[in-house]
């Protein structure tokens, strides 16, 4: 077995800081930092940051309220207030760098703006520009996605679709479309869509 | 004394003894500031950041449990920005804790409950957690619910203090559990059940294991007494509950580690309602014991003890209270008119050494000397002793064992000297006058032959960096040992019985035949005072035996006479340190069961004598003794060979086999 090094709080952040959205960002700091640095010498941190992990969780889960947003600010604010030493004082900084920014509203609106949050996106494909080429098809290994491959000389082909049940966002089909025909919209945008087709 | 120093608290001025942290001073002016992590008499290690407080001067909250007071100090314990952390703290521990105040026995002193109180939280504003860890509830002492716990680590702290170490964290944060090495249940580690974690505990995680339904804190009675199980006489706090003892404690201030108890005080009062508890007096009637009155009792026995008059012999243990001792003097000289009067402390003392013995303060103490003593928290042998020399060691102090044979503490002293104590002793005082200590010429010459080692070296450095060493020593090595003392420091003779130094200041020694005498047959009664350690009947005419027990030698009496245990009987001891210590009445005696006093004073009346109950001021006067140390013989007194072990286990047979503390024997047994 290999011994594996513990990270630093700046490694940790280093790596964060390659993630777009700022709350996923902040959920992998805490996430390493639990699994890590901490050392669970003083109250504030130790349950604080615990506690913070689940409520980002529950924000990308899409299931984060206005008063998640709260707490995870008093979270924040206490820990750099009071936490013991640079370790936890660094946590809440980095989650309160982000707070201010319309990321974390915009979560609990249903949006996650670099459309990485997966419960917040779906995946779809514009029929305008589908091709039917199949190698969405072929990509999937979750077998979400229907259509029949065009063969040149027939006709009455219909354009691909994504089931969103069995669809988990890896984004594999996105990297073999060779016209761009995958997109990712919000899930809340897409039920105010809906409902005003509906009208 | 130590400097004090003036500071401000809250726009109150107090002045409190320099070294005090802000915590212990804000005490001192009836100021409470939130802890849960700190313990009265442990370095704060600031984990809980409830006690943050704001000092004039500093940029940020200081932590009050770490941080000396200074002269001038100006210390805010509430602002709303300290009040808000705490809140926070609070209410992020309330989220991982079960809100069931309305059924938790620890209700009323638990340190979580009234912090929520202060801080108004009704519930946790986070999301609720829970682990799920199993209950360790298999032994009869000791239950341990981890959902309870808050990881303040106070239990895991006074364990590590004391030496047993039992108890550590497993894992990190909030998932973290306290728990034994491996996870084991308590009776598969090395836990000796001394209950010091229960009384650390500042929530329901830790709780006696018997507690449910016993009662709660604002139920119960409190007294202050006194244990007398062993030479330690340990301060306790008795809580009783409808005439019943529910639960002892160390006498100690919530929240504090400063005092240690053993299981035996902890949790042997379950011997006072035990089935062989007498409770009334008995006859022999045809070979038989047969119940009978007081009346009949008494009036058998003074008409014996009358017809044997200085044929008559009485015995006791050393575990009886000063004025036990005193009445019972009185009854076997001016009464019963017989100079044969002795205690088990002749086993293992002399009157002389017990008399001479001095007073120290441990907790000043920066060398200990531990000269033929061997005390044990896991054998419960001195118990207290060892934890609290384990203690002192742990907070810097330094060891010196000297024993002929091993001893356990030995592993955390400096120095240990093996082989004969009384060579090594004068070797310690060779060396430690080459040293430049100053020191007796008859001191000088009589060590003059002994030969230095090079540990007795290494003691003798230690002995003289020293400041205030204490050595405690076992009676028979008293004399030598206090030659030492000549040189510096002050030494204490440890008896393995609680009141053997006020048995022995009350002049309960014998003019005439001694206690081993006395066993070994020929008189014409013998009257056995306690638990004494004799299983068989001596070779006497008519035998009594007055105990809270049905002993071996109790069954074996013409004459059983039903006396109270210490909790039920008021009284005073002297402690091995010399401090007067009082015992009030916590419960009523079962049953007819009668004070060993109340019955001496009711025995010498039917005799057609009159004892005087003995008053304060009477024991206080024996209790006086001017002590002027000088040069003795370097030599081990004999015919004081009864270990300790052995006497602490045989007065104790009653209060282990009639108690729950059986259970820890047979499973130690198992054990090995």
């Amino acid at each position: 077995m290999t011994e594996v090094k513990e990270k630093k709080t700046e490694e940790i952040k280093k790596e964060a800081e390659e993630i777009g959205c700022p709350v996923k960002r902040a959920l992998y700091y805490i996430e390493e930092f639990l699994n890590g640095p901490m050392c669970g010498k003083c109250f504030p941190c130790e349950f604080g940051s615990y506690e913070a992990k689940i409520i980002l969780q529950n924000i990308i889960a899409g299931e984060g309220t206005e008063s998640d947003l709260l707490a995870l600010r008093k979270i924040a604010d206490e820990m750099l207030e009071i936490s013991r030493c640079k370790k936890g004082k660094d946590t809440a900084k980095f989650i309160l760098e982000w707070m201010g920014t319309n990321a974390y509203k915009e979560h609990i609106e249903g949006r996650c703006p670099e459309k990485e949050c997966k419960a917040l996106v779906e995946y779809r494909i514009i029929p305008e520009k589908c091709i039917m080429c199949g190698l969405c098809l072929e990509a999937c290994k979750d077998n979400a996605i229907i259509g029949e491959k065009k063969v040149s000389y027939r006709s009455g082909y219909l354009p691909f679709e994504i089931r969103q049940k069995r669809c988990t966002k890896c984004g594999e089909c996105i990297k073999v479309c060779p016209v761009e025909a995958i997109e990712i919209i919000d899930v809340k945008v897409k039920e105010t869509e809906t409902v005003s087709a509906g009208k | 004394m130590s400097k004090m120093v003036k500071l401000t608290i809250d726009g109150k001025e107090v002045q409190v003894p320099e070294g005090t942290n802000i915590i212990d001073a804000a005490e001192l002016a009836g100021i409470h500031i939130p802890n849960l992590c700190y313990l009265k008499g442990m370095k704060g290690i600031g984990a809980c950041r409830l006690c943050l407080v704001e000092v004039e001067g500093a940029k940020a909250p200081v932590i009050a449990c770490n941080i000396k007071v200074k002269e001038g100090m100006q210390v805010t314990t509430k602002t709303e920005k300290i009040n808000e952390a705490r809140k926070f703290v609070i209410d992020l521990i309330l989220s991982m804790h079960p809100l069931d105040c309305m059924t938790c026995t620890k209700a009323g002193v638990c340190r979580l409950q009234q912090y929520a109180y202060d801080f108004e939280i009704k519930e946790s504003s986070f999301t609720r957690k829970k682990f799920g860890y199993p209950t360790d509830e298999a032994n009869p002492f000791i239950k341990r619910d981890p959902d309870y716990c808050i990881l303040c680590g106070r239990c895991v702290r006074v364990c590590k203090e004391q030496g047993t170490n039992v108890l550590e964290f497993m894992g990190r944060g909030i998932g973290a559990k306290i728990t034994t090495a491996n996870d084991k249940p308590l009776q598969e580690s090395e836990c000796t059940f001394c209950g010091s974690c229960v009384d650390a505990c500042p929530v329901n995680a830790l709780l006696e294991a018997d507690r449910w339904r016993k009662g709660r804190e604002w139920e119960y009675e409190k007294v202050n007494s006194v244990c007398l199980l062993c030479g330690n006489g340990c301060d306790i706090t008795v809580s009783t509950k409808d005439g019943k003892v529910q639960k002892i404690n160390s006498a100690q201030a919530e929240g504090s580690a400063e005092k240690y108890i053993c299981a035996y005080g902890r949790f042997g009062f379950d011997c006072i309602e035990a089935d062989t508890r007498l409770t009334t007096p008995m006859k022999k009637v045809n070979g038989e014991l047969k119940e009978t009155t007081w009346k009949d009792a008494l009036e058998t026995v003074a008409e014996k003890l009358k017809e044997a008059g200085k044929d008559t012999g009485f015995i006791s243990t050393a575990g009886i209270q000063n004025e036990d001792a005193l009445t019972l003097k009185k009854l076997a000289k001016d009464v019963v008119k017989t100079n044969n009067y002795d205690t088990t402390m002749s086993l293992y003392a002399d009157a002389d050494c017990l008399k001479n013995s001095q007073s120290a303060d441990i907790d000043k103490a920066d060398l200990i000397v531990l000269v033929g003593l061997n005390p044990s928290q896991w054998k419960r042998v001195l118990p207290q002793l060892d934890a609290s020399v384990r203690k002192r060691v742990e907070r810097g102090a330094k060891l010196i064992v000297i024993n002929s044979s091993e001893t356990k503490i030995a592993e955390v002293a400096a120095v240990t000297l093996t082989g004969d104590e009384i060579s090594s002793l004068k070797a310690l005082a060779k060396a430690a006058i080459e040293k430049g200590l100053k020191a007796d010429k008859k001191l000088e010459s009589a060590v003059s032959d002994a030969s230095v080692s090079e540990d007795v070296e290494k003691a003798a450095a230690l002995f003289a960096e020293a400041k205030s060493p204490v050595i405690f020593t076992s009676p028979s090595l008293f004399e030598a040992a206090s030659n030492i003392s000549l040189i510096k420091g002050s030494v204490v003779a440890v008896p393995a019985e609680s009141n053997a130094k006020g048995i022995a200041l009350m002049g309960l020694t014998t003019e005439g035949k001694t206690y081993k005498e006395m066993v070994s047959g020929g008189l014409k009664v013998l009257y056995a005072v306690g638990e004494v350690p004799v299983n068989k009947r001596p070779d006497v005419d008519f035998l009594i035996v007055q105990n809270s027990h049905l002993t071996e030698l109790a069954k074996q009496a013409d004459v059983v006479l039903p006396s109270a245990v210490f909790l039920e009987s008021a009284g005073t001891i002297i402690d091995y340190m010399g401090r007067l210590k009082y015992l009030p009445e916590a419960i009523e005696p079962q049953g007819e069961a009668k004070s060993h006093k109340d019955i001496f004073i009711q025995l010498a009346k039917v005799m057609g004598g009159s004892i005087k109950r003995p008053t304060e001021t009477e024991v206080k006067k024996a209790a006086k003794v001017k002590v002027k140390p000088s040069l003795k013989p370097f030599e081990k007194k004999e015919g004081l060979d009864v270990s300790p072990d052995e006497i602490i286990e045989s007065v104790n047979a009653s209060v282990i086999n009639g108690s729950r503390l059986l259970w820890l024997k047979e499973a130690e047994k198992a054990a090995v």
